[in-house]
């Protein structure tokens, strides 16, 4: 037997996902985390894949994760003590970030503390200007007095950002030799991490990847050793940002490329279950304890973004975009000032969390409301690690019903209205920002409470169905695993689209081209075949904004017209216009190389006649009205069953609750499948 | 609190601010003019059946509209299904406030009855008139200042007036661009009106007609229990603008807030007389225009950060704006820069505030924020124009924390342009770009430090521009025992041999080779310097924030050689400085020196004489009675007989000029 393994760190519980070549069928288990004790968690989950599957360490032929430590690591601030070397008299790049305030109503509101502090930012004399040409020197001198000065003020690691080092990274490169000579710290310069253009973009792209980088790499030398301890062979992969894959020893070096790992690959995961059901629009909802996170899918294909926030910040590198639009499962329940109900911002997280849990919640949480209606806590929560208390969820409520003169039950119903109207609100923003709309979309729910919560939003948004597949929690170690070798590349080129330019185009595309294959087929160890994207980064001349267009390199023969008609038209289907007489200038160039790696072929199962026999029926209240519904464990289920809502479909992981009027059908993969109407 | 129930309006307000904001990103996705893009210079409302904004986009477009009234326009027209109307006259219904902006609204049907209106505004590039992009501070009247649009429809029953769009194409420089934003906006109503369709079919007609007003209500209560805890009285604050015109005198913007129980007046009574200049508010002297609310919106939101930001919000307050002041101009005043006074009607208001709860409001902001422009040529001589970014200062210190650094407060929603994009488009070295260090304002929490650039010019017959150039003489002020911040300076060639300081003039006709360096106003710090903890002080000058020197005159704060703290050094210094120190008021010493002059009494009866005179005189005779009084300081600080023998000197030269009574 030969297993693939795919496994999802999150700051909780670790999934695993675990595929057998040859059947191509997928099992899945959770552990706790183990942040103390980074590798821990994959040795219990090996070992508990033992015990519970029969798998042997031996069997495992591909092993890849995906990991929250890289954004916890600037969320918590744990990063390394960082210096700046930046161009002299602009040392304040990040202090200004791009100027806008975050809060703008608020005459108080304030930029976050840079990760760098300004005492830790030096300027060093010398200059290129705008076409990469020294204009003054690098003051050597005052370099190497800088990086005497930064050690002895206790800098671990110097980043270096200096002006047009997108242009001509010599200067950086002088630079970091000489830092690195005179004080032995590493040493991160911008136009090694990503070299666009605009100086505050790429200093903090820069200055991320720096910040979590030791922490990033102690944890992946754990992992290593932890798996070659238990004798897990292959090299092990880790996911990225782009939702791609490379190997544990890069990421040593390439932490930037892999701050959004996780998340990246939830995303992944919920395109390809999304795609097995031969949806090609969805959205992807994960609702956790805090926060709701939504993810556009496409075309099978999810929507990328550059500028992905991260903690207080954001970076720059090619990210799978995913908007966090409100709250979660844990966010409070109150009465203002003026005897209105509010929801949020404020959330129990999941410390002390709800108040049903009786952990030290005592405010009422979104939670509690669903289940002081009867909708949730028939089961324990959490493979469960949590039993609800109806009790304390109805005390916790209690108070803002007596606030706003109803009963318990109509304010519990009050708070999910709210709650869904807010999210509601944070979709329609994303989908607007999209240009798209939500009836060509279906809607993917995972996380603890986004099947609890999607039927009602999916309602509002009017979107075609809900799908709930049959591991929620899994889909993040399952887009690990049938994620693809991947890997971005950027020339930032800036000038006006001109014939004489495109030679010069033509010769760094092939130039990307061998640096592309050589990381994938040299450094990553890829085997098989490789996919080339190129793209160019182009907008009318004085636009401060550009788009991705997708090229074909034949587009770089001729006088060009091709290209500026590939921009006229990608332009005009994003913003309804296009201006065939304007000046175009590309800003940057840009190639994408993957390297398909096997996908797994899930199981195809016969579907029954049968009737879906619920285990009991409970009372409950849902739009109003009370009255006793179907409790269906989704492990009774299986494909060809169909029941209508209300209905409430119990899991380890999750709790799916079916308003009225929707009507669930189990799909040959055992994904249940919501519709609204018959 | 009105029709819809306390459990349901948080989930009205959901769906309108949701229905807000997908207009927004609509505006933004489907705009021409960077206008729109990158300074987010627009707006979009969801608007009550009378035309009262109840819902806009929190976290995009400009912060001015939150309040915006638009029934004085909606009102004289009948309307269908598929009707549209503009407006970009800021004289006709004062909607608009200067003719760059075009105002638009929509009326939404449900079953045949109109529920509600959507509306939005952006700022066109230009719109013909006397100078491409239709601004300048030079102007003298608003026909100058490009193509002006009455109340009118641009779409009845679905059909684009024709003759409107003719109209509008045949006057602007850029006609496609205008054509693509017009465009965009019908496109934002669009959205908007199917959005709020789906919202009314959801609550009912009635259901969500009750529920505006209820939201409506909502924030009204809001402001009235902020109010209703604020002392009853009344409360003076006065600011003022470094000159009416160049080289001219000060303009001061003045508020008196009177609260009585739950209501405020905001009383500009004593601000100065329109110019003749483009830098007049256009308010029609309506009581909650948006212009003269905007400070009022932004203390209240600062004294309760939960406020629901709609028209309900300003209910419980009304202004008082003298016609023929700068707050309430006449026609045919120029107002197409009446961002620089808007901007100081807002630090005079928070300043009032601040006289009533010093505790819960920040120190001025710098303000005088400057959009700096280059028009130069290339090496081939290619002539290139360009906005090269905003220079002004960060945010007031207090009440819990430093304000922000280079930009915020009122100012918080501008966008810089990275270092690299301007060398890349324009021909010029850019040899700094950052904070001022020794600029904030001390304070227990220091002022945010001031913005600066400069940079060096290559091709002859270059012009640099910085509009709303400010603070240069009057410095952002500090609160609450904090100082003021450094003034704002405008330099040509600092560093050469005769460096020549450019005061608040904001066009330079630059040579090549002049280096221009542009330094915005730092802002007001809070509390005693000599509260400010020790590590505190030490962070500044270690960050270089402050410098030694600086740490040493307003903290107190001796170090020693080696750049340890001398304890005993500072000691002794902190108390030096408590026995020979004046009572702070916060002001800069030209404002103090100023007021010697002009001081209370003597305003007030400037006022006065002013306002008995007929508009167009008013101006001149201010003019005339600083110049008899030059730079004497008054005798008595309540005696303004000075004043009032000026202007009987005057009456002597200008036998037109009637008799003041004082």
């Amino acid at each position: 037997m030969s297993y693939r393994v795919g496994v999802d760190i999150g700051g909780s519980f670790t999934d695993f996902a675990f595929l057998d070549e040859k059947t191509g069928e997928i099992r899945s288990l959770k552990v706790f985390s183990r942040p103390d004790d980074p590798g821990a968690e994959v040795t219990r989950g090996i070992a508990r894949a033992g015990e519970l599957y029969g798998i042997t360490p031996a069997e495992i032929s591909y092993f890849t994760h995906g990991t929250t430590v890289g954004i916890n690591t600037v969320i918590q601030r744990k990063g390394l003590k960082l210096a700046l070397f930046a161009t002299e008299g602009f040392r304040d790049v990040l202090e200004l970030e791009r100027l806008k305030i975050p809060d703008m109503y608020n005459l108080l509101s304030k930029r976050p503390e840079p990760l760098i502090p300004r005492d830790m930012v030096w300027g060093i004399p010398g200059r290129l200007n705008a076409q990469g040409t020294e204009t003054a020197p690098l003051d050597e001198a005052a370099l190497r007095s800088a990086a005497r000065a930064a050690r002895d003020a206790g800098a671990e690691g110097v980043v270096i950002g200096f002006l047009h080092a997108w242009r001509n990274p010599a200067h950086e490169d002088t630079a970091a030799r000489i830092v690195a000579e005179e004080t032995g710290l590493p040493v991160f310069p911008s136009s090694g991490t990503w070299p666009i253009i605009r100086e505050y973009e790429r200093t903090i792209t820069a200055v991320i990847g720096a910040y979590v980088q030791p922490r990033v790499a102690h944890y992946l030398t754990r992992l290593q050793a932890a798996l070659k301890a238990v004798g897990v062979t292959p090299e092990p992969r880790l996911t990225k940002s782009n939702g791609g894959l490379m190997t544990a020893e890069e990421g040593k070096s390439r932490c930037v490329d892999m701050i959004l790992s996780g998340t990246a690959s939830g995303v992944i995961g919920a395109a390809y279950v999304a795609g097995m059901c031969g949806i090609g629009n969805c959205l992807s909802l994960d609702i956790g304890g805090t926060s709701a996170d939504v993810a556009v899918i496409t075309d099978g294909k999810p929507a990328f973004g550059t500028g992905e926030q991260i903690g207080d910040f954001r970076i720059f590198i090619p990210s799978v975009s995913v908007s966090s639009i409100g709250e979660g499962g844990g966010s409070i329940a109150w009465v203002d000032r003026q005897g209105v109900l509010r929801v949020g911002p404020e959330s129990a997280g999941s410390t002390p969390g709800p108040a049903c849990y009786g952990k030290g919640g005592e405010r009422p949480t979104i939670t509690d409301a669903f289940v002081t209606l009867g909708l949730v806590g028939h089961s324990g929560l959490g493979y469960d690690t949590v039993t609800v208390d109806a009790d304390r969820a109805r005390a916790a409520i209690a108070p803002l019903a007596d606030a706003i003169g109803q009963g318990v039950e109509e304010t519990a119903e009050a708070i999910i209205e709210i709650a869904v109207s807010s999210m509601f609100a944070g979709v329609s923003g994303l989908i607007s920002r999209f240009g798209i709309d939500p009836r060509d979309y279906s809607m993917l729910a995972f996380g603890g409470a986004g099947p609890m919560m999607a039927c009602f939003l999916a309602r509002e948004l009017h979107m075609r169905e809900v799908v709930v597949p049959t591991t929620p929690g899994v889909l993040s170690a399952l887009g690990g695993l049938i994620a693809d070798m991947k890997n971005d590349f950027v020339q930032t080129i800036y000038a006006d689209l001109e014939p004489s330019l495109l030679p010069d185009l033509s010769r760094r595309f092939a130039g990307m081209e061998t640096q592309a294959l050589h990381w994938l087929h040299d450094e990553q160890g890829h085997k098989g075949t490789h996919i080339l994207q190129y793209s160019a980064e182009m907008r009318y001349r004085g636009q401060s904004f550009e788009i991705e267009t997708p090229v074909t390199p034949d587009m770089l023969s001729g006088d060009g017209a091709a290209l500026a008609a590939a921009f006229h038209a990608e332009h005009a289907r994003l913003y309804g216009h296009a201006d065939d007489t304007a000046a175009i200038q590309i800003v940057a160039l840009r190639l994408v190389v993957s390297g398909p790696t096997g996908k797994p072929v899930l199981p195809d199962l016969p579907e029954t006649d049968a009737i879906a026999e619920p285990i009991r029926h409970v009372p409950i209240r849902i739009d109003g009205a009370e009255r006793d519904i179907g409790l269906y464990r989704r492990a009774d289920l299986v494909p060809g069953h169909r029941f209508d809502g209300p209905a409430v479909v119990l899991q380890d992981d999750s709790t799916t609750v079916v308003p009225p009027g929707f009507h669930v059908r189990v799909d040959r993969f055992a994904n249940l499948r919501i519709t609204e109407g018959a | 609190m009105s029709g819809t129930s306390p459990a349901r309006l948080q989930v009205l307000a959901n769906f309108c601010a949701a229905a807000a904001e997908s207009m927004g990103y609509t505006l933004m996705r489907t705009a021409h003019s960077t206008f729109v893009k990158e300074t987010e210079d627009f707006s979009c409302q969801v608007l009550s059946a009378e035309g009262l904004t109840v819902a806009s986009p929190v976290t995009m477009g400009a912060t001015w509209y939150t309040g915006l009234d638009y029934s004085r326009v909606i009102k004289r027209f009948d309307y269908r299904d598929g009707d549209i109307c503009v407006v970009s006259d800021p004289y006709s219904g004062f909607v608009a406030t200067h003719a760059p902006d075009l105002h638009m609204w929509r009326p939404v049907f449900h079953e045949g009855r109109l529920i509600c209106f959507v509306g939005n505004h952006i700022h066109n590039t230009d719109v013909g008139g006397a100078v491409p992009a239709s601004l300048s501070r030079t102007l003298t009247e608003v026909h100058q200042e490009g193509l002006r649009i009455p109340p009118m429809r641009l779409m009845r029953d679905g059909r684009l007036n024709e003759d409107l769009m003719a109209l509008i194409e045949t006057n602007v420089r850029l006609p496609e661009q205008n054509h693509g934003d017009l465009l965009a906006q019908i496109a934002c109503t669009e959205v908007g009106v199917r959005k709020m369709q789906e919202i009314i079919a959801r609550f009912g007609p009635d259901g969500f007609r009750q529920g505006l007003d209820g939201l409506l209500d909502y924030a009204e209560a809001q402001s009235r229990a902020i109010i209703r805890d604020l002392p009853d009285g009344e409360h003076f604050f006065a600011d003022y603008a470094d000159e009416d015109q160049t080289g001219g005198y000060p303009v001061r913007i003045c508020v008196t807030l009177r609260i009585k129980g739950d209501e405020m007046e905001v009383d500009y009574t004593g601000s100065d007389p329109q110019l003749v200049s483009s830098l007049n508010m256009p308010t029609g002297g309506y009581p909650r225009h948006s212009l003269a609310m905007v400070g009022v919106v932004y203390a209240l939101a600062c004294l309760d950060p939960t406020v629901m930001l709609n028209f309900g919000l300003v209910r419980p307050v009304r202004a008082i704006l003298p016609e023929g002041s700068v707050v309430n101009p006449v026609k045919p005043a120029a107002v197409g820069m009446r961002s620089l006074l808007s901007n100081l009607a807002q630090t005079a208001v928070i300043g009032a505030f601040a006289r009533i709860v010093p505790d819960r409001m920040p120190a001025s902001p710098g303000n005088g924020l400057s959009i700096l422009n280059v028009r130069t040529s290339t090496r081939d001589g290619r002539p290139v124009m360009a906005s090269i970014g905003p220079v002004g200062g960060g945010a007031g210190g207090g009440p819990g924390a430093d304000g922000a650094e280079g930009c915020g407060a009122n100012m918080s929603f501008l966008k810089n342009t990275p270092v690299e994009i301007n060398e890349a488009e324009v021909p010029i070295d850019i040899l700094r770009y950052g904070l001022v260090t020794d600029s904030g304002g001390p304070g227990r929490y220091r002022g945010g430090s001031a913005l600066e650039m400069e940079f060096r010019l290559h091709a002859p017959q270059s012009m640099v521009t910085a509009r709303n150039r400010d603070r240069s003489r009057f410095a952002a002020w500090g609160l609450a025992g904090g100082k003021a911040g450094a003034h704002s300076t405008f330099t040509r060639n600092p560093d050469g041999p005769s460096p020549e300081e450019l005061g608040s003039i904001d066009i330079v006709p630059c040579e090549p080779g002049d280096v221009i360096r542009l330094r915005g106003p730092g802002a007001g710090g809070y509390g005693d310097p000599l509260e400010r903890p020790l590590d505190e002080v030490l962070a500044d000058i270690r960050r270089g924030f402050v410098t030694a020197e600086h740490a040493r005159r307003h903290y107190g704060v001796a170090l020693d050689a080696a750049g340890a703290v001398d304890t005993a050094a500072t000691a002794g210094a902190q108390a030096e400085i408590r026995r020979t120190r004046a009572a702070e008021t916060g002001y800069c010493g030209n404002r103090i020196a100023y007021e010697t002059v002009w001081t209370t009494a003597r305003y007030d009866a400037l006022t006065r004489i002013l306002a008995a005179l007929p508009v167009n005189w008013r101006y001149f005779i201010k003019h005339a009675i600083f110049r008899e009084i030059g730079e004497t300081p008054a005798p008595d600080p309540s005696d303004a007989g000075d004043v009032a023998a000026a202007f009987a000197r005057l009456r002597l030269r200008y036998p037109d000029l009637p008799e003041v009574v004082l």
